[in-house]
């Protein structure tokens, strides 16, 4: 599992220190692979990916300043404009009041059939008028024309009667007063010949105002309204409150300018707010003109552009940082291999510069070794030969006997310097006749007293009559030895190793080692005879061994398999030729 | 026994001189040298049966010698007995005639059997 998702990741996640090349590290230019993998990627994704997040910002910067400030100044237009109208079309109907109190006098004014004339004059000049009275200065209305009969009503003590005495002017909030009805008063105060003085008020509707602020709205995110300067709503606001209710918003400061600034409602949403404190030259009014445009609406088509960019932005990085990770790991991989085949070189010389030296010592000792034994040999012999010629001491075999142990030492001691020269393989040629029983047991020699203490039995079966192979002894015996060892190192106490040999065929032998040991899992076995590979942990193997062992099989013309269960043990079969042509056979001499 | 007439040319004195003495008493004759250029102006004057040729020796080295020994007497049969002789030796002692190239310690019954080969070979 772990392999393949390693497989499908590895082009984009590369694994480069695993654990079974641990022994290449001290050979590896670099060490630190992951590192230089990761600062890679980093760097170039870094350089690639600034240009565009800056100029992206920038714009981003510039399309909001210019996209914010084409906002406010459309809404200051927009506010501006929706002022000016209210401000005429109260002023316009104050004017009409001044004009009519001035041109006409109170005894005509206060004529019901003259006032209906004038309200219908009125009606048909500016429209919007819906009655017109004219009250005295004692408060009391002296004429009435319109559709309610109000004649004969004080309104001595109404606040819009006591402020038109002051300032000669008014222009009341929106209010629903006796008729319930939302209406605007407005009243102009004219003073008689005689010292006193009335008020012509008219009640306008609602209606047109309305209509007239509404025809300034454009779109569904923006809403014009009036409010009062406590803040209740005047004219109907689809978001700000109810009519006559306070608005949501708070109440803008006084400016006698049209204000427009960027703003949050109540709900946290970005506004822009506008709004004109309305004031008409003959009188001021109550009335502030609020212009709520909501950002997000006004900004659908920039979020779109907006929502546009990023897609492009967002893909960009992604096509960048696919291509950039391939791209750095692919390079990375390949330095990484590169020296790792570098390491692998590196370490097989030194491996083989190891041995070499480990020859060269070998056969110095045998050099050295093998002239005094020598000697020995040629006094002990020359001895030998005194007693044995010598009729003196002819009979005395407790003498022979003891000249034969030295002797025999000598020999041994020259069987043990020729195989260090043949571990040292110096003498490397030899295509020879070699008994396989006599190389097994050479083999095992080595083995004897390990086999001993760790009560391994060692089964050797080699056929009586097997017949000689024409091997190389140094390389047959180096197979073996590997193999052997292998088989040692799997085994717990007290197993079985055993050993067989037997004809292939006419011109093939096998040879069979067998443990009941530890086994190996079926993964490992198509890797087993790969350079390096090893399940020795820490740094007991060097992963070498199954490696030269196949090699040298493969030279000798042989063949090398495996079969092996966990828990059930391995058997290696090695099948060799009897004859091998290419070389020629030598003798090997007395000592051989 | 026919007496057969060796040289034994090795730079351990001891040992040459050993080894001669043994096959005095097998009943062959012996001479001994203990550098090449003794060995060759030696073989320049008698005719020998066998010769035993070290190849470390201190004047001239083995290989060189038998070359030598070869161009002065082919016909002699030369064993080299070294103490350790290299692949390279081996093959250039056999190409250039030796009889055979044996490592130290030496068997000496083997060596009887040798020169009883050759003496049946040769008249």
């Amino acid at each position: 599992m772990i392999d393949r998702i390693r497989r499908v990741f590895g082009p984009i996640w590369p694994d480069f220190n695993p654990q079974d090349n641990k022994h290449l590290d001290p050979y590896l230019t670099f060490t630190d692979y992951r590192t230089i993998w990761v600062v890679g990627i980093s760097v170039l994704v870094a350089t690639a990916l600034m240009p565009l997040l800056v100029v992206t910002i920038i714009h981003y910067q510039l399309l909001q300043k210019s996209v914010d400030s084409e906002l406010i100044l459309r809404a200051e237009r927009l506010a501006s404009n929706a002022r000016r109208a209210a401000t005429f079309f109260l002023e316009e109907r104050l004017g009409a009041l001044r004009f009519t109190v001035s041109e006409i006098a109170y005894d005509q004014l206060t004529d019901p059939d003259h006032l209906a004339e004038i309200l219908r004059n009125l009606k048909l000049g500016f429209g919007g008028l819906t009655d017109l009275s004219v009250i005295a200065h004692t408060g009391t209305q002296a004429a009435y024309a319109g559709p309610f009969n109000l004649e004969g009503r004080d309104y001595s003590n109404q606040s819009w009667f006591i402020e038109c005495q002051k300032h000669y002017f008014y222009v009341s909030e929106i209010f629903r007063g006796y008729r319930d009805v939302p209406h605007i008063i407005i009243a102009v105060k004219s003073l008689r010949p005689d010292g006193s003085f009335f008020i012509l008020r008219a009640t306008l509707d609602t209606d047109r105002l309305i209509q007239t602020l509404s025809s300034y709205e454009t779109g569904a995110h923006a809403e014009l309204f009036l409010i009062n300067r406590s803040g209740i709503v005047q004219t109907p606001s689809r978001h700000h409150g109810e009519i006559f209710e306070k608005m949501s918003l708070s109440v803008p400061v006084y400016s006698r300018r049209t204000q427009v600034a960027m703003a949050e409602d109540e709900q946290k949403q970005p506004i822009i707010a506008g709004y004109a404190y309305i004031s008409t030259q003959i009188a001021d009014t109550p009335f502030i003109l609020m212009l709520i445009k909501h950002k997000a609406g006004m900004m659908q088509t920039w979020q779109q552009l907006r929502s546009n960019i990023n897609w492009f932005v967002g893909f960009a990085i992604l096509i960048i940082l696919v291509v950039v990770t391939l791209t750095c790991s692919y390079m990375v991989n390949m330095l990484y291999r590169a020296d790792k085949s570098k390491a692998e070189t590196m370490a097989l010389m030194e491996q083989s510069n190891q041995l070499a030296t480990i020859g060269q010592l070998a056969a110095g000792v045998a050099h050295e070794i093998n002239n005094p034994l020598a000697l020995i040999n040629e006094t002990a012999g020359y001895v030998k030969d005194l007693f044995v010629l010598k009729e003196k001491f002819h009979q005395d075999d407790e003498l022979i006997g003891y000249i034969d142990d030295i002797l025999d030492a000598v020999e041994r001691c020259g069987t043990i310097t020729r195989q260090l020269l043949g571990f040292a393989r110096k003498f490397e040629v030899k295509i020879q006749k070699v008994n396989l029983k006599d190389i097994i047991s050479d083999v095992l020699v080595f083995h004897n007293k390990e086999a001993a203490y760790r009560n391994i039995q060692v089964h050797v079966d080699v056929p009586e009559d097997m017949p000689p192979v024409e091997s190389d002894r140094g390389k047959l015996q180096q197979i073996l030895v590997n193999l052997v060892n292998n088989a040692f190192q799997a085994l717990d106490n007290g197993c079985i190793l055993d050993i067989k040999a037997s004809p292939a065929g006419a011109d093939k032998v096998r040879i069979c080692i067998s443990d009941n040991g530890c086994g190996m899992p079926e993964d490992n076995l198509p890797k087993i005879f790969e350079p390096f590979f090893t399940t020795k942990e820490g740094n007991k193997g060097t992963g070498l061994g199954l490696a030269i062992t196949y090699g040298l099989v493969k030279k000798l013309h042989g063949d090398i398999t495996v079969i092996s269960k966990v828990d059930e043990g391995t058997t290696f079969t090695i099948t060799l030729p009897t004859r091998v042509i290419k070389e020629i056979s030598e003798n090997e001499g007395s000592t051989g | 026994m026919k007496q057969y007439h060796l040289l034994i040319v090795d730079d351990e004195k001891r040992f040459a001189d050993m080894l001669a003495k043994r096959l005095i008493l097998r009943g062959c004759h012996c001479d001994v040298c203990y550098n090449g250029q003794q060995a060759l102006d030696l073989i320049r004057q008698k005719d020998f049966f066998l010769i035993l040729l070290d190849l470390h020796l201190p004047d001239i080295y083995g290989t060189e010698v038998l070359k030598r020994i070869k161009a002065i007497s082919a016909q002699t049969p030369v064993v080299i007995l070294t103490g350790h002789g290299t692949a390279e030796d081996r093959r250039a002692c056999m190409q250039q005639g030796a009889y055979a190239f044996w490592h130290k310690p030496l068997g000496i019954e083997q060596l009887m059997v040798i020169l009883a080969q050759i003496g049946e070979i040769s008249p």
